[in-house]
């Protein structure tokens, strides 16, 4: 069976330590979250809001410096390969993405036995991904319409008049906070559902063996298990 | 101001046992329920001392589809206090539940005050256009038809209540009578009179006085910033802060003591009442500050969690408090998706739970067809190149 190589050049040191930082935020945002919206136990409200305050503006800050980076930064344009380009063109659609949409999904829903082509990221995960961008601008939004020292501001109050009032408000908040969990539950499983060498290489930077592809044609060239 | 003009309302004061002093601190409290510093203080006691001097301001009181409690609310003022007498300043032509007059009388001289013009319209209750408008009949014909003129003559109306902001729980759904409320029936037949919106269920006397002395002595007529509203038409100091921002349990709030039970220990020992759905955290209003019944009180205080009365949204059909907040013991509100009646948290973790159980069977399926250990075989080419014959 077949695994593309997993090298660091996929994956440059700061983007794994922005990945652990999105990862420690949302896990303490949808836990705080969950506990401001009914709280479960005693005795923890100043701390959970405290949480949530700090932990969205982590997030934000590093969700805009990542985007920045993006532009500075480069990145292994294919698995299995070392060949690197700058960062922000492995996210946007590429050329080797052209016509893949329906392979992907063919291919997750079995009715296609090989696995497709394409570059560093593929049709869903690429959509998936960038639909976390505004998805984590606009939980702000949501957020900051819902506190206090913010909720007067005219942005905010108009904001609340376009949804119908606060309580409308939270519900979008609380109903986002449900995407962002099920996509990270589908990102979580999808990236190890074949194998756990994407997470050895995001969480702990280390590689791992595999197919060689050529970035060019974005084929396979070689590698272990060719 | 002439000594002598201060007099007369000295002796009116006088004669209901109300001190110079007590008159000066209404004042106070008055202009810093206008949201004005307390210097201003002088200028209310100048104005309601120069009205009394002046022929009295007419009003009209109508009432829509209410069930009067406003009217309650306003009556329930045991001893004339300062407010009672300042109301006293308002000549109030016609006011169905307390007027002497009855019949033909009372309605001619509505009429004749309609015709004048320039009064002030307090409107109680919900406008009830339903049924063609005979879910609500006025001296033998639907209140809707008299209305347009009556809110045109008007020199300004006063919505008090939240079924005269938006309708109320009069137009909660299913909303059989057609119930809205006053601004968006006066923009349906363009009419620009001014509207104050004064939500809660029932209006805080003390409010619609504040709007009165605002209306008719601080010169809001003349310029409508003086009243400072909001985006539905609400004055910004009373509604313009929650009322879990002011909440006398707000300590136990951060700390974390929350009421889940009613009858239990948390509760007698007045913890906050969030988790049993108080809605203070959205509605905007001064309850904490201003209270109720002769200041003596409000809901959360009293023990009862806050049922987001205060709410409104004037213009958008199902904004009305009832809609928003209930069931007012939960922490969210009711949605309804067709037919079906139910809480966000269950539609969250519904989706949330099909979700994983279909990323369950789908890891499933990915080991049956051998893709768990690294995945399907790669293609040779993509298949669209595949389909033009050859990867080149």
């Amino acid at each position: 069976m077949a695994h593309p190589a997993h090298y660091r050049e996929a994956h440059p040191m700061v983007f794994v330590l922005t990945h652990w930082i999105n990862l420690i935020s949302m896990v303490s945002l949808a836990f705080s979250g969950f506990y401001i919206h009914y709280p479960f136990f005693s005795g923890f409200m100043g701390v959970a809001r405290g949480m949530h305050f700090f932990f969205m503006y982590v997030l934000v800050v590093n969700l805009t410096f990542r985007i920045i980076a993006a532009f500075f930064v480069k990145s292994a344009v294919v698995n299995g390969s070392r060949q690197q380009d700058t960062d922000i063109k492995n996210w946007l659609p590429q050329e080797a993405n052209r016509g893949q949409m329906i392979p992907w999904l063919k291919y997750y829903l079995f009715l296609k036995k090989d696995h497709p082509l394409g570059a560093k990221y593929g049709v869903l995960q690429k959509i998936a991904y960038i639909a976390t961008v505004p998805l984590t601008y606009v939980m702000m939004w949501t957020g900051f319409s819902l506190y206090g020292p913010y909720m007067n501001h005219p942005w905010f109050e108009s904001s609340l008049a376009l949804v119908g009032g606060p309580m409308n408000m939270r519900i979008i908040h609380y109903f986002m906070m449900w995407v962002f969990i099920i996509f990270t539950a589908i990102h979580a499983y999808l990236a190890n559902v074949e194998g756990f060498a994407p997470s050895r290489l995001i969480f702990a930077w280390k590689e791992s063996e595999g197919l060689e592809f050529d970035p060019k044609t974005g084929k396979v060239v070689g590698g272990k298990g060719h | 101001m002439a000594y002598e003009e201060n007099g007369a309302l000295q002796s009116l004061l006088a004669a209901r046992g109300v001190t110079r002093r007590d008159f000066l601190k209404w004042c106070g409290s008055t202009a810093a329920l206008l949201g004005m510093a307390e210097s201003f203080a002088p200028q209310i006691a100048a104005a309601v001392e120069g009205a009394v001097l002046q022929p009295q301001a007419p009003a009209l009181w109508i009432n829509g589809g209410a069930c009067t409690g406003c009217t309650e609310s306003m009556a329930q003022v045991d001893t004339p206090d300062v407010a009672t007498i300042v109301l006293d300043l308002l000549s109030v032509n016609y006011f169905e539940t307390i007027m002497m007059a009855q019949g033909e009388d009372a309605e001619a001289a509505k009429a004749d005050l309609v015709a004048k013009g320039g009064y002030v319209c307090i409107y109680e209750g919900t406008v009830m256009t339903g049924f063609e408008g005979n879910a609500l009949r006025v001296a033998g014909k639907p209140q809707v038809e008299e209305l347009p003129e009556v809110f045109e003559n008007a020199a300004a109306i006063v919505a008090v209540g939240s079924c005269a902001v938006d309708g109320g729980w009069v137009a909660a759904n299913p909303n059989p009578a057609g119930g809205i409320g006053v601004l968006e029936f006066c923009k349906e037949h363009n009419i620009e009179t001014p509207v104050v919106n004064l939500p809660t269920c029932p209006v805080n006397p003390e409010w619609v006085v504040a709007m009165v002395i605002d209306v008719l002595y601080l010169g809001a007529l003349e310029d409508l910033s003086v009243l400072d509203l909001d985006e539905f038409n609400r004055p910004k100091g009373i509604f313009g802060q929650t009322i879990h921002d002011n909440c006398s349990r707000r300590g136990h709030f951060e700390n974390g003591e929350f009421v889940t039970e009613f009858g239990s220990v948390e509760e007698a020992k007045g913890y906050c009442l969030y988790a049993v759905g108080c809605k203070g955290p959205q509605t905007f209003t001064n309850c904490p500050i201003v209270r109720w019944n002769g200041r003596a009180s409000w809901c959360v205080e009293s023990g009862a969690p806050c049922i987001g009365c205060g709410s409104a949204n004037p213009l958008e059909a199902g904004g009305n408090w009832v809609d928003v907040n209930a069931p007012f013991l939960n922490r969210h509100r009711d949605i309804h998706v067709g037919d079906w009646v139910t809480q966000p948290t269950v539609v969250g973790a519904a989706v949330g739970a099909a979700a994983v159980a279909a990323l369950a069977v789908h890891g499933v399926g990915m080991k049956a067809a051998g893709r768990m250990d690294g995945g399907a075989p790669y293609e040779e080419m993509k298949e669209r190149d595949a389909k033009k014959g050859g990867g080149k």
